[in-house]
């Protein structure tokens, strides 16, 4: 029994007497909560072990925590994507890491590891990104559980996911989990694509990336803060030119931390630190193991639950704060009808009548629920303005002072599109 | 790198890791690089992530790296120097330690004397699958913990509980941990441990974890627990209505009317609140606003202050204006702290928090004092010019010195011994934190099943939490009586509890039943949900820092709630 275990692809052949006992427990009988439609017993247990597929976004922090969980829940087809190689950073909390693997691939050491610990799982690997990837590729999951630390990434494959959906075809609809952390705080939410509220109706519950003006940044910088964003946005192209700037580099951290903290004492500014320097640039609030566990708990267990129909799911986000006693706040975030991505509908913006394009940029780039970067911006008839190609751009350059209003009617409307956004957003524009 | 060099590196990040001059976040990048340079140890290589050989390095200093500047130093040093006992080696019990392993506590024993059943091979990471089958439980799991930080001593006892119970140096070994943590532990035995620990008013803290398919709680009992930093994001006072002289003299001494333009752009709200408050007050007969309509009127004053109509840090003194209504000079939790009766089984180590507290208080009713709590030295951003924000940061910080001298000084008319001997660096914690300093006092695990009056009173409160706790607790008590564990059983034994007559919430029906279904089932979700939960309380009582629950928290993995009660 034991040496065949190690050896995958026939699933239940590795299984052994009582390896279930916990989980079966659930799986034998329904509880007070349960719906009507669980079929206790050995075909809820053919379904979750043998014939559902899921796919983990991310093999990370919240990464390797949700294979483990998923791998021992007795999902046995699993899938995980991820872009990352293995950073030494990143073992004080990624546990399926080991310093040996430093420098290899987040997705192949995570799915090699969970393979040898749990027999009888399959982990596939895919190095790369998310974006690689087509709609016939998400078609193939019944489920989705994401565990980045990125709003592109989600946005991205929130799109997907609402477009795939197809009325005519149930199949077409794959939940997606999504956990995400921040210190002591976290979050887990369930999304039916197109029946509750997508990951874009929620965007304005994000916190607000800090993002300090320029002209604070440039002239006036009172925090250390201020000193590594002039450091990162302004000094670091202006001496590294078109070299790209990699926050996981440490000599490209120790490079800002060290223009960060000259600035800070020419100003008389203090508290500019290392780690500091590394947490602006990154924008992060440093994750730890505990928080991280007990959301990728969280996003596993509603991911048994969809797939096993033993007990209802999470309706519909689970917010966590651990800072003081232990505060959780469970509630149904709701749809959004003029969310862009499932709301089917165009944003309606105020403009007053006024404004300049430039000026409507700035308000686009300033929107908590748009949250978008260099956007440009058409009619159905004219372009506005393009930020690339460089031609296009300086074409279009002088219509950013002219006023919106002289170029699209009250009513009308305009087409925004951006590398970071996954979707065109449509805007109804109305004159104030 | 040999042995030899990366022991270098390491004794120099020992000696500087817990310098408490160097500010904590840094060390340990910065001295990797100091390290280097010194003439006896080659050049490491840094450059990991752009696909290059991955140095050797040592394990800790790699854990380490970057330093949890969630907890700062001083929480990892008390995290490396604690010592936990975890009784059983559960799936639950194993995620706990893995989230305690990872960030690097300094010693844990697990004491188990099961033998890995195939149900633990199925159901626990930590374990070599069906490797580990009829091999003691806890020695298979402790290798496989320690392989995640191996600066981390692991030691797996395999002995029966209820045995060292009974014995003097079994009692004394168990209480010599830093904290102790049980997961599904029989009732009586976790009776007779909860009894020891709570004995010694000095021994450590029990977690007593209890969980059954979607539905657990956990209870942490200590008799006191004192924060400083409890890492609060209220903002503490910026004295506004009290200005120092400093500060009063600066708002006093600005021409707003006749200054440079620019300059009138970049006051920063500060002052110009506290001018605008100074203002008020000569004209109001030294009083502050009070009603709805005085408040109007004194942020229409804000905003007349302007001299061009986008001034933004006129805009963000109306949007502070709270401030000069809602600063009282204590803020009502650490008032209330004033008035605390003198608890008799405090932990020693509270001591010198306590007299802290009390030198606290003297301080505010000092006469040559400012009347409030110590000021804090840390301002928030503002809209302003640096020279403008830098002088204002400048006033608050030499202020700050000056009342925490004070205070100083206070504490050690007051407490001689004490201030003598204490840690300069809790001293000057404290004072950095006494807009948030916390006192929690805690209970005997248990104790609130024999109060019928608070049991009561929490299930009308809160009906869902304390039903599913009462479920809990039943289910406990029928395990330990070896009876079987049914809806009929279950509700019973909280009828028993709660007294005849009582009137039970339909919640408990919820979780009765799904107790029923799963009384045993210790579900890999649930063990890492608990791991997680478990270790973050953990680690916010050995470091002191942050808010540890008070009570039971109540865990429902259906609807996906927490709750706590006490």
């Amino acid at each position: 029994m034991a040496a065949a275990t190690l050896v995958n692809g026939n699933a239940s052949s590795s299984d052994w007497e009582g390896r279930y006992h916990h989980v079966d427990q659930i799986l034998d009988r329904p509880g007070p909560r349960t719906d009507p439609s669980f079929l206790a017993g050995a075909e809820v247990k053919d379904f979750l072990r043998d014939k559902c597929k899921i796919l983990v976004i991310g093999a990370g922090g919240l990464g390797c925590e949700i294979l483990a969980n998923l791998a021992l829940s007795g999902f046995k087809d699993i899938h995980v994507i991820d872009m990352d190689t293995i950073d030494i950073s990143n073992l004080n909390r990624q546990f399926l890491f080991r310093p040996k693997d430093v420098g290899e691939s987040k997705a192949n050491v995570a799915a090699k590891f969970i393979m040898n610990r749990v027999p009888g799982v399959k982990v596939s690997p895919y190095f790369g990104k998310i974006q690689d990837k087509d709609e016939d590729y998400y078609m193939q999951f019944n489920l989705i559980i994401c565990g980045l630390d990125s709003v592109e990434a989600r946005r991205w494959i929130n799109a997907t996911l609402v477009n795939m959906v197809d009325s005519d075809n149930p199949e077409s609809l794959k939940p997606l989990i999504d956990g995400g952390t921040e210190g002591f705080k976290g979050q887990a939410r369930v999304i039916l694509p197109t029946v509750t509220s997508c990951y874009e109706c929620s965007l304005d519950m994000l916190n607000k990336p800090t993002a300090f003006p320029i002209c604070t940044i440039a002239n006036t910088p009172r925090l250390p803060e201020h000193c590594i964003e002039w450091a990162s946005v302004l000094e670091w192209p202006k001496v590294h030119g078109d070299k790209k700037m990699d926050t996981d580099d440490p000599e490209h951290i120790s490079w800002l931390y060290q223009v960060a903290a000259a600035r800070a004492k020419e100003f008389k500014i203090e508290g500019v630190t290392y780690s500091l320097t590394q947490g602006v640039v990154k924008n992060i609030i440093p994750a730890i193991a505990s928080t991280n566990a007990i959301i990728a708990a969280s996003c596993c267990n509603e991911a048994f639950k969809i797939a096993t129909s033993s007990a209802a799911y999470l309706n519909n986000y689970f917010m966590l704060i651990g800072t003081d006693s232990v505060y959780s706040y469970t509630f149904e975030h709701e749809k959004r009808d003029d969310c862009p991505v499932c709301g089917g509908q165009s944003l309606s913006i105020a403009v007053n009548k006024e404004w300049t394009v430039e000026r409507l940029i700035e308000m686009l780039v300033e929107r908590q629920d748009i949250q978008v970067k260099k956007p440009s911006l058409s009619t159905p008839g004219k372009q506005i303005y393009f930020q690339a190609p460089p031609q296009l751009e300086l074409a279009t350059r002088p219509n950013l002072e002219k006023k919106v209003s002289e170029l699209v009617p009250d009513g009308g409307e305009i087409t925004v599109t951006a590398t970071t956004l996954p979707f065109n957003l449509s805007l109804r524009v109305t004159y104030t | 790198m040999s042995s030899q060099e990366s022991q270098d590196i390491e004794q120099a990040t020992a000696t500087i890791a817990y310098c408490p001059l160097l500010p904590p976040p840094s060390h340990l990048v910065l001295i990797f690089f100091s390290a280097t340079a010194s003439p006896t140890t080659k050049p490491v290589d840094m450059t990991v992530s752009s696909g290059k050989k991955p140095p050797t390095l040592n394990r800790s200093l790699i854990l380490r790296y970057p330093p949890p500047s969630i907890w700062a130093a001083s929480g990892q040093a008390a995290l490396e120097a604690c010592r936990i006992l975890v009784v059983s080696s559960s799936a639950t019990s194993t995620s706990i330690l893995k989230n305690l392993v990872l960030p690097g506590i300094g010693h844990f024993s697990i004491l188990d004397s099961a033998i890995t059943s195939p149900a633990d091979a199925g159901n626990n990471f930590f374990l070599n699958a069906t490797y580990s089958l009829g091999k003691p439980r806890a020695q298979e799991a402790v290798p496989l913990l320690r392989e995640l930080n191996e600066s981390v001593q692991g030691e797996a006892v395999v002995k029966d509980l209820k045995l060292l119970l009974d014995t003097d140096q079994g009692r004394d070994w168990i209480s010599s941990f830093s904290l102790v943590i049980a997961h599904n532990l029989n009732k009586d035995v976790l009776g007779q441990l909860s009894t020891l620990l709570w004995a010694n008013s000095n021994g450590p803290p029990l977690i007593s974890v209890r969980s059954a398919g979607f539905i657990a709680e956990f209870h942490i009992q200590y008799h006191e627990h004192c924060v400083s930093q409890s890492h609060s994001e209220n903002a503490p006072s910026l004295r506004i209505t009290r200005p120092f002289p400093a500060l009063l003299a600066l708002a006093r001494s600005l021409d707003f009317q006749n200054m440079d333009p620019t300059a009138h752009s970049h006051i920063p709200f500060v002052i110009i609140l506290v001018r605008a408050t100074d203002d008020w007050r000569k004209s109001h007969n030294d009083s502050l606003p009070h009603t709805p309509a005085e408040k109007k009127e004194f942020k229409k004053n804000i905003l007349s202050m302007r001299i061009k109509p986008d001034e933004e840090n006129f805009e963000e003194a109306e949007a502070q204006a709270w401030r000069v209504w809602s600063e009282p000079a204590v803020p009502s939790d650490v008032q209330a702290l004033f008035s605390l009766s003198t608890l008799p089984t405090a932990p020693h180590h509270n001591s010198t928090f306590h007299a802290l507290l009390q030198s606290l208080s003297e301080f505010v009713k000092d006469p040559a004092g400012p009347g409030t709590l110590p000021i804090n030295a840390t301002l928030p951003d503002m809209k302003s010019d640096t020279k403008s924000y830098v002088q204002l940061q400048n006033l608050y910080r030499a202020q700050a010195e000056v009342e925490k001298a004070q205070f100083k000084e206070l504490f050690a008319v007051k407490h001689p011994e004490i201030a003598r001997t204490s840690n300069p660096e809790e001293v000057d914690s404290f004072v950095k934190n006494a807009h948030h300093i916390r006192v929690l006092r805690g209970k005997q695990w248990g104790a609130v099943d024999q109060d019928r009056e608070a049991i009561a009173n929490l299930l009308n409160a809160q009906p869902r939490e304390t039903a599913t706790h009462l479920a809990l607790s039943a289910l406990s008590t029928l395990l330990a009586l070896e009876t079987e564990v049914t809806v009929d059983a279950l509700n019973a034994e909280v009828q028993r509890v709660v007294g005849e007559g009582v009137e039970l919430p339909e919640e408990l029906e919820t979780a009765v039943g799904e107790i029923a279904r799963a009384p045993t089932a210790d579900l890999p979700n649930m063990a890492a949900f608990l791991g997680g939960l478990v270790a973050q309380e953990a680690i916010k009582v050995i470091t002191e820092q942050y808010v540890p629950l008070n009570g039971y928290c109540v865990v429902d993995l259906i609807e996906s709630w927490t709750g706590v009660i006490n």
